[in-house]
């Protein structure tokens, strides 16, 4: 019976979303098909990049917000670059260093001075925001090279370059947690930091560079955005971090910190995806579609709580 | 003497009061008075139940069994509310004050003389006031509680009390964080309490103010009442033997002979960390378990978590085998320390991780390369470590909160010993566990050190110290109060070195 209800919490979120798979596939037309796949899985690829970035973070005990800050502005960063040089790897290359100084800034400003990780990268959002703005000089950016649109609409065995570059930072963040002292790290300093501190674990250090990983990660996706888009455009929008929160919450990372894994945050992005797919297929009111999304978070973070308090 | 104890003149009676907690005496079979216009002290170990008498009167724990009669009469103490209606109020170690608030709003918090239900705050200062001038003491009605000195605050908390009309007032440890001439003043404050006509009870673990105070003195051991007698008769040397018993048998493996006198491993000189402890000198040998006792609060962990690097002194020096030491924790895990720290769940384990990513967290760099994990490697390395702990568990990829307290304490233990550390710092290593597992967790304890491996044990169960410590070092209130080996190291001294109060 224990063994039981400790398997159902283990891959509850799992056994959930392959059942709504086969109802999906079985009930609805257009769902099982390689074309709707591949559109699901191009969709999902910015959330995923900058989802199993944000798991490593959020199991390190902090939350990031400015994740929609650096998403908006690193792309700004590389089509600067872009227009003035044309060179895209320079391109990539400035959104990477621009989302890593803003990552270390967020690390810094959490891990030093000890302030709480929302509040800190709120205000640290609103920073990011404003630098996009200067950037920009205020304006919508467009590429002007042929390749810059490449990095996320190039076609590899039949799926885009977004979709591989996401399943290759899915694998990175995964590698780095669960093969590597450094997830230990993470997982110490997010379960109990002074246990942590006293094993001789640097903590300040594993949370920079868990913001810094996430910062980087959030301009990468950034970037792929405004590759598939065709452009880029300074705003205040909040609304990517909580897509990417969303995913790691329903897929069962604890939000308290040193419990959580990479493809949880995976099978909890493609639930969502799914859900609202099959919402879609199925013209059900967009409406109604948040009413049953707030739903399913609640209940996500329900359980949380209750296995949290169950566990002792 | 049990049937004696209910005289006419007393404001509160105690009789056959017990507590357990689950299978636990906390205490047993309590029979007490405490006066009006006298101030009764409660001594005994760490452990020896006088907090919990204290929180049975204060309405924090319900008796397991007994009566408590005020004024004569049984009455049922169902909640700390229901104390403080009744005049019965506690001053605890830590305060229980609103420290951003002011004094005059930290006195009258919840007795604020209000009109149409606003508070009249002209009405409220002077009522604040009043009882200031009527215990005459003095503070200023609108400085922020937290701006003061401890002592100052304390009055806060003792006029907040004698604002609510107590009638019998328990200060538990209340000098402990006092410096000796605010001390001086808080104990003439008690008196002149007592003077007014409150009854007070006064937990102190220092026996010289505790017989500069007191009107009668009560003694604990284990749960159990031993004596109440006048202070008059009562002395440091009779206190002290009444405190520690006479019982006690071994379940203490044999130790290693001492070692020779060679160049210690760790030599700690002058450490002084300000307001915590000061002019620490201790030295371990390799090979030798130095055993550091004192009450809490004495500033034994301090000065451990000093020396591991876990807390940043003021002054004064630490050498690690004739090398000045410098530098964060990693360096000196690095080095070869490793420390066991005192509690288990907030500064030790990670309840929800594996057992195996326990034991391995401190020593990771042994079994990765380039960060990248060896798994095979580390399995085996803990599964030996695990080993020889006998510990018991199901697999090492188990939650470490599945295990009883005795194999968590294990886990530290197979943690530290993955380290084959030089010097092991163990904080009250058996805490919580129970009495085989101790025993297996003190044959641990002499194996390492006859491998040579340097000890400083920390605890506060004297019994623990007498029995596998070849030296002790006695701290009270942050300095070394005494060095003892050899025919001086006896339970006595060390009691009365930890009593003396620096």
């Amino acid at each position: 019976m224990q063994r039981a209800m400790n398997f159902t919490r283990t891959y509850g979120i799992l056994i959930v979303t392959v059942l709504m798979f086969i109802a999906l596939a079985l009930t609805t037309d257009g769902f099982a098909t390689w074309r709707n796949f591949r559109n699901i899985l191009d969709q999902q690829s910015t959330v995923l990049i900058a989802a199993s970035f944000l798991t490593i973070a959020t199991i390190a005990g902090n939350f990031d917000v400015s994740v929609s800050a650096v998403y908006v502005t690193a792309p700004l960063v590389a089509l600067v670059v872009e227009n003035a040089t044309g060179n895209v790897p320079l391109a990539i290359v400035a959104a990477i260093i621009a989302g890593l100084a803003m990552g270390l800034f967020n690390g810094i400003v959490v891990s030093r001075f000890r302030i709480n990780s929302f509040i800190a990268t709120l205000a640290t959002s609103f920073m990011f925001f404003g630098a996009g703005y200067l950037v920009s000089d205020r304006s919508l950016m467009r590429p002007v090279s042929d390749a810059y649109p490449m990095l996320a609409r190039s076609q590899f065995l039949g799926l885009t370059s977004a979709t591989w570059v996401s399943f290759a930072m899915v694998i990175i963040a995964s590698v780095l947690l669960t093969q590597t002292r450094f997830g230990r790290n993470v997982f110490a300093t997010g379960g109990n930091p002074e246990a942590a501190r006293i094993a001789g674990v640097n903590v300040p250090r594993v949370q920079i560079a868990t913001f810094a990983l996430l910062a980087t990660a959030a301009a990468i996706a950034g970037v792929i955005n405004s590759s598939r888009s065709l452009s880029a455009q300074p705003s205040d929008d909040f609304s990517f971090v909580f897509a990417v929160l969303t995913a790691v919450i329903v897929g069962g990372t604890s939000i308290a910190g040193g419990q959580g894994a990479v493809w949880r945050t995976v099978v909890g992005a493609f639930f969502l995806a799914f859900m609202s797919n099959g919402f879609n297929l199925h013209q059900i009111d967009p409406i109604w579609q948040r009413l049953i999304e707030g739903l399913v978070i609640l209940i996500a973070v329900g359980i949380d709580a209750w296995t949290q308090r169950n566990s002792r | 003497m049990a049937d004696s104890v209910a005289n006419t003149h007393s404001l509160l009676t105690l009789s056959g009061v017990s507590k357990h907690f689950g299978g636990v005496d906390a205490l047993s079979d309590i029979s007490i008075a405490f006066e009006a216009g006298k101030v009764h002290a409660l001594v005994g170990e760490n452990g020896a139940g006088k907090s919990t008498l204290g929180k049975l009167i204060l309405g924090i724990h319900r008796p397991s069994g007994g009566t408590i009669a005020l004024d004569g009469k049984d009455i049922s103490i169902e909640e700390p509310a229901a104390a403080l209606r009744l005049g019965l109020v506690g001053i605890a170690q830590e305060l229980s004050l609103m420290p951003r608030a002011n004094v005059m709003d930290n006195i009258a918090l919840g007795r604020e003389v209000t009109r149409r239900g606003l508070v009249d705050r002209a009405a409220t200062l002077k009522a604040v006031k009043d009882v200031m001038d009527r215990y005459d003491m003095r503070l200023d009605p609108f400085a922020i509680v937290g701006d003061l000195p401890m002592a100052e605050r304390q009055k806060v908390e003792i006029l907040r009390a004698l604002s609510r009309d107590a009638r019998l007032i328990i200060f538990d440890e209340p000098t402990a964080r006092l410096a000796t001439h605010q001390a001086k003043q808080l104990l003439g404050l008690i008196r002149a309490l007592a003077a007014a006509g409150k009854a007070v009870i006064y937990v102190s673990h220092f026996l010289d103010e505790i017989l500069e105070v007191s009107d009668t003195i009560t003694v604990l051991r284990n749960g159990r009442l031993i004596s109440t007698r006048p202070a008059s008769v009562e002395t440091r040397a009779t206190l002290v033997a009444g405190v520690t018993g006479q019982d006690y048998q071994s379940q203490f493996p044999p130790l290693p002979p001492a070692p020779a006198d060679g160049a210690p491993l760790v030599r700690v000189r002058n450490l002084t960390a300000k307001g915590v402890f000061e002019g620490i000198n201790l030295e371990v040998r390799p090979g030798e378990i130095v055993g550091l006792a004192g009450l809490v609060g004495a500033g034994r962990s301090e000065v451990a978590h000093a020396i591991y690097g876990a807390l940043a002194v003021d002054s004064g020096e630490i050498e690690f085998d004739g090398k000045p030491l410098t530098g964060p924790i990693r360096r000196r895990i690095d080095l070869g320390m490793a420390m066991i720290p005192e509690s288990r769940r907030d500064q030790a384990l990670f309840l929800g991780r594996p057992i195996l990513e326990n034991i391995a967290l401190p020593y990771l760099k042994r079994f990765s390369r380039l960060s990248w994990l060896n798994k095979r490697a580390e399995k085996a390395s803990v599964e030996t470590a695990a080993a020889n702990t006998a510990m018991k568990f199901g697999a090492l990829s188990d939650r470490a909160d599945t295990l009883s307290g005795g194999n968590q304490q294990k886990i530290l233990f197979a943690r530290a010993a993955i380290g084959r550390p030089r010097l092991l710092i163990a904080d009250e290593p058996t805490r919580g566990v129970d009495v085989g597992a101790k025993r297996s967790i003190y044959q641990m304890i002499a194996k390492l050190a006859a491998e040579g491996e340097a000890i400083l044990l920390i605890s506060s169960e004297i019994e623990e110290i007498m029995g596998l410590s070849h030296r002790v070092v006695v701290l009270s209130r942050g300095r070394v109060a005494a060095q003892l080996q050899g025919a001086a190291l006896t339970e006595k001294a060390v009691i009365e070195a930890a009593f003396s109060g620096g």
